[in-house]
């Protein structure tokens, strides 16, 4: 869930509508913060007018006396609520309907709150000097603070959903938007898993940019396509020329064969020849192969592969060849299971490659071990022997098509074994590792699990 | 048997047609696809041998408009191509076999006779015998003569696949993906040491061979 928030909250829109709602919010903010300024001074200076108008009325009076009498009469009819005279005559006698002092002149902001006066609210006051008294005229700010909670609610009602409404549609269209992005991803990544045929299929919602993503995108793999189809064509048309002549060839040798006497010199020959014609089959059938994995193309059929089962298979398929020379062969399993995606035929090819590689090149009385493991979530196959090894300058040749070490070369062999191990491995994500097995050689295949 | 072969190149089809013969077929040769239809459609041949490209409509055609229109002959699909997807797509165009080119006589032989639909041992059958062999598949137990012999589980699986085809050819490629049921090619002569290793205790102490080596094709049990 929190992965999937974090995925959206990535997406382009998402952060987009983000933006735009901070920088409206910001400036509506602004906006209603100066208008709130302008009308709370307005309202302050009106009352600051008339609290110096009753001033100059109370001014007006001819002595302390007549200020009092006149603060009483006015106290009288005035509410509290919205008006409090106060006047602290000379002799010390408060006249008004409150008794409130400020230290000192001018104007003040005060509160009254319950428990502690008769009446609560906030007030603006004036207070002067008055023939040797102090007066102080109050009059209420409620219509100020009624007009900050007017402000703030024009602030939740515009505000809130315009912020909610823009939040929700960018989520909507940075989902949707997620959506196409993952309709391109999925097709190249059936791509990349060899089916070229693949396209993406283009909604008629989708914005311009993406339209225009996955349109070439389709064209992309439509001229990878046809590159593909023109290659198995190239590659089938050489087999096929190739080996007509060659079936030829072999059947012309299986005829003369059965004409002439089993013991002479030239049944040798021609078993010889046989072996040959056989030999360049196998070498145009390991071509193709390589190829057409080269190419990725098998990709297309991977399935849930038992590495242990074709490990066993393998292993007890070369054993009595592998007794008749002398070599022990052996399996070991140093984990529980060994399955990956893959293509059975090929992995079995690649890991009897392997074998017969180590028994090939080893002498009588070498071990060869075939071992399945998992290390850092990979699992591991390894095909390590005791023969002569190869020195550690060569390791990279070897995988290398054609290449073949000159000790070897007195062996059969075509020199694609090793290349189509590594073609294979590398269809299915692996990786190869030779190392000195000390000796011999450990050949190590990495997959993922 | 009466055999049609679907080839295009006049060199290995007239051969292909000549071993058959010899065999003591009765083969009628057409090298293009259109005129292979037409002689396959008919219905007359126990088996079909079919190159996959062929010129004018191909082998795979050949075989889909075929099965199409109802037609079950048993047919072998012969190509120059031998990837797996290839194989894939002959099998499932209606191929019953497929033989990748260049290819031994003794193999098509052999793959043509497996198809034809001879009746073969019952799965039902419990014990399969060959001359004095005597094989129990419930008890598992093998004896010659009286004699029990001892059998490894893969030797055990090689010989009873050989009884139950008694009399026909089976080659390597074809003991390896019935047997092994492997589809790649271990190379080298791994059948070969597996063959000898099941003679060393089946018939090395006996005075007959009963597993025959057919050269250039394969492994038999004589009838």
């Amino acid at each position: 869930m929190t992965y999937r928030l974090r995925q959206l909250w990535r997406s382009m829109p998402l952060r987009l509508a983000i933006l735009l709602v901070a920088l409206f919010a910001t400036v509506s903010l602004l906006g209603l913060a100066a208008s709130y300024a302008v009308t709370q001074s307005s309202f302050e200076q009106s009352i600051r007018a008339s609290l110096r108008q009753d001033l100059a009325g109370f001014r007006a009076a001819p002595n302390a006396r007549a200020v009092a009498i006149l603060v009483e009469a006015e106290s009288r009819e005035a509410d509290p609520n919205r008006l409090i005279l106060s006047y602290i005559a000379p002799n010390g006698r408060i006249y008004g309907n409150g008794a409130i002092a400020q230290d000192d002149e001018g104007f003040h902001i005060f509160s009254l709150e319950r428990g502690r006066a008769e009446f609560t609210g906030n007030y603006l006051s004036l207070t002067d000097a008055l023939y040797g008294g102090v007066i102080t005229i109050a009059r209420s700010r409620a219509e100020i603070v009624a007009l900050r909670a007017v402000f703030v609610n024009i602030l939740w009602i515009s505000l809130l959903p315009t912020v909610l409404i823009a939040l929700s549609g960018g989520l909507i269209l940075a989902r949707r938007s997620k959506r196409h992005v993952e309709v391109v991803g999925s097709a190249l990544d059936q791509m990349t898993s060899g089916d070229l045929a693949t396209r993406v299929e283009i909604g008629p919602r989708w914005s311009d940019d993406l339209v225009q993503i996955g349109g070439k995108v389709n064209q992309m793999a439509g001229a990878q396509e046809a590159q593909m189809r023109a290659l198995r064509g190239v590659s089938s048309d050489i087999a096929h020329d190739l080996k007509t002549p060659l079936q030829r060839v072999a059947l012309c040798l299986e005829d003369l064969n059965a004409q002439i006497d089993k013991d002479s010199e030239e049944a040798v020959l021609i078993s010889k020849m046989q072996q040959e014609v056989e030999g360049m089959g196998e070498v145009f059938r390991s071509l193709l192969q390589l190829a057409q994995v080269e190419a990725g193309s098998p990709r297309a059929r991977f399935e849930t592969v038992d590495l242990a089962k074709i490990c066993r298979t393998v292993v007890e398929v070369f054993e009595p060849s592998a007794a008749a020379s002398g070599h022990i062969l052996t399996f070991t399993m140093e984990t529980d299971t060994a399955v990956i995606k893959g293509d059975q035929a090929l992995i079995g090819q690649m890991l009897s490659n392997l074998v017969e590689n180590a028994l090939r090149h080893t002498s009588e009385g070498s071990d060869v071990t075939v071992s399945l493991a998992k290390a850092d979530g990979k699992i591991l196959l390894r095909v390590a022997d005791t023969g002569p090894g190869i020195p550690a300058v060569e390791h990279d040749k070897v995988l290398e098509r054609h290449y073949r070490l000159d000790r070897s070369r007195a062996t059969a062999g075509h020199g694609l074994g090793l290349s189509l191990v590594a073609a294979i491995v590398a269809l299915h994500d692996g990786t190869l590792t030779l190392e000195d097995n000390a000796p011999g050689l450990e050949v190590t295949l990495r997959f993922d699990a | 048997m009466k055999l049609l072969v679907v080839e295009d190149d006049a060199t290995t089809g007239s051969y292909i047609a000549r071993g058959l013969r010899e065999e003591g077929h009765v083969v009628d040769l057409i090298e293009n696809g259109k005129d292979g239809l037409i002689a396959a459609t008919s219905g007359k041949y126990d088996v079909l041998v079919l190159d996959r490209m062929l010129p004018q409509v191909d082998g795979l055609t050949v075989l889909k408009t075929l099965r199409g229109s109802g037609n079950r002959t048993p047919a072998l699909m012969l190509t120059a191509l031998s990837d797996v997807e290839d194989r894939i797509e002959g099998l499932q165009s209606g191929a019953d076999d497929y033989l990748a080119k260049p290819f031994a006589f003794g193999e098509l032989s052999a793959r043509i006779h497996a198809l034809a639909r001879r009746p073969q041992a019952l799965d039902a059958e419990t014990i399969l015998r060959a001359a004095d062999l005597e094989m129990n598949l419930i008890t598992r137990q093998v004896t010659r003569g009286g004699v029990s012999i001892d059998l490894l589980p893969r030797e055990f699986a090689l010989l009873e696949h050989l009884l139950r085809r008694k009399g026909r050819v089976q080659t390597r490629t074809m003991l390896l993906e019935n047997v092994w049921d492997i589809s790649f090619d271990p190379g080298t002569n791994v059948v070969e040491t597996h063959v000898s290793r099941l003679r060393a205790k089946v018939d090395k102490p006996f005075e007959r061979e009963l597993i025959e080596t057919v050269r250039g094709a394969g492994y038999r049990i004589a009838e």
